[in-house]
């Protein structure tokens, strides 16, 4: 079976950072980055990309429809 | 028109709400976690549709002051900000209530003191039913608990302002005003044609001047004027205490909670029924007026009172007031931009329990 690689694309400006998509990540994948947003919130990012399996469990539970999630099969 | 359901922030619900009421104007200036509002209102360009205006004044002072301007002339006009925005305007406020003009006013509380967290906090009840600038004034205090109830009090809003010709605050927190609900849309209200007899408009013939001030230098009318309002407060407590109540009828233990905090209640309920404790949720949705006499009735049925709330302890006080030391009132609060867990609430009123 080919092996999944996933990749997510966060839209910095839109995010709150709840952190929802942080918890909902089955590996990992997510941190709350350091720096803020124009609106002063630490917004979501890909902090281990390499571990993204592309099942945007993230994309789905983000309230604000942030996360946009890419699958490659390789 | 029929009633549309869309997927909005609580900010977006205010902005939206103020289309839909018929507002006249807007003014505000933007600070996190409000700033989707006057997004939303430049974004939906209302000047061209319903003629509401919508403006960034310079700084909250310019923008609280242009309300006062806009509600002489007998306006809709309304302002939003957040907890060191509303500081700034409280002369203005003030002002307006010791003017008796109607506004709305929106505070969508963040952590403080001073400039604080960006995050979700209750601190500023204090500030917004007993009066944060000077003078005995009271503002008609709303506490949404939802994005639906953040739309519908725009309108509710708007409507005890110039029922009663005193200026509005709807007492919202970071969490609703950033949160995503469905909200029912009502259908657009159009903008009043009319003005009211007290506005300042220009002078015809038919009538006497208009004049609108805050300011009276014989003491003797001062007094006159201070009963006048006293007399409209004790009314307003009369007849527009609203309040929501959860699971009450055979609670033993009871909850007081308001906005955010009233949803982790109302849950924190539900997971105590689980373990056999019989807890209920009182959410008081006018804060000015408080819901002293249901709150009074029910201590006489319950063992003890746990007032939640996003700050060090403020309606706790009110709820005392209200209770007059029938059963033992605690009060469990997390502040500067925490929200409480349900079970951390429940945990609390156990504790109480053992305890008690």
């Amino acid at each position: 079976m080919a092996k999944i690689r996933g990749s997510i694309v966060v839209n910095i400006e839109r995010c709150k950072g709840c952190e929802v998509c942080m918890v909902s990540c089955p590996t990992g994948t997510i941190g709350m980055a350091k720096e803020v947003n124009g609106k002063g919130y630490n917004y979501a990012y890909p902090a281990n990309p390499d571990l993204c399996i592309g099942c945007a469990s993230c994309a789905i539970v983000c309230p604000d429809g942030v996360i946009t999630v890419y699958k490659t099969k390789i | 028109m029929e009633k549309e359901l869309r997927l909005m922030k609580g900010n977006e619900a205010v902005a939206e709400g103020a289309i839909r009421a018929g507002a006249d104007g807007y003014f505000g200036y933007p600070i996190t976690p409000q700033s989707e509002i006057i997004e939303y209102l430049m974004e939906s360009k209302p000047w061209e549709t319903t003629g509401m205006v919508v403006l960034q004044a310079e700084s909250e002072l310019a923008s609280i002051n242009m309300v006062y301007g806009g509600a002489g002339c007998g306006k809709k006009v309304m302002t939003t900000s957040s907890s060191p925005g509303i500081s700034l305007m409280q002369e203005g406020i003030t002002y307006i209530a010791g003017a008796e003009l109607p506004c709305l006013i929106v505070n969508v509380v963040r952590g403080g003191p001073g400039l604080g967290t960006i995050q979700p906090s209750q601190s500023d009840y204090s500030q917004a039913v007993k009066g944060g600038g000077h003078g005995d004034y009271h503002l008609i205090v709303l506490a949404p608990a939802s994005v639906q109830e953040m739309f519908d009090f725009v309108s509710l809003g708007f409507d005890l302002a110039f029922k009663y010709r005193n200026p509005v605050m709807i007492l919202s927190d970071g969490a609703i005003g950033q949160m995503m609900e469905k909200v029912w849309l009502s259908p657009y209200r159009e903008r009043s044609k009319t003005v009211p007899e007290w506005a300042t408009t220009g002078k015809p013939d038919s009538r006497k001047r208009n004049i609108i001030t805050s300011l009276e230098l014989d003491p003797n009318r001062q007094e006159i004027f201070n009963q006048k309002l006293v007399k409209k407060y004790n009314l307003i407590r009369e007849t527009e205490v609203r309040f929501e109540e959860f699971q009450c009828d055979d609670a033993e233990y009871l909850y007081v909670a308001y906005g955010t905090s009233a949803r982790v209640c109302q849950k924190a309920v539900e997971l105590a029924r689980n373990e056999g404790i019989r807890a209920g949720l009182l959410r008081p949705v006018t804060l000015f007026p408080f819901p002293v006499e249901r709150i009074n009735e029910l201590a006489g049925k319950v063992r003890l009172i746990l007032s939640v709330e996003m700050s060090a302890g403020q309606m706790v006080e009110d709820v005392m007031l209200s209770v007059a030391g029938k059963v033992p009132v605690y009060h469990y609060g997390r502040m500067g931009g925490m929200i409480p867990a349900p079970d951390e609430v429940v945990e609390n009123l156990k504790e109480r329990i053992i305890g008690g």
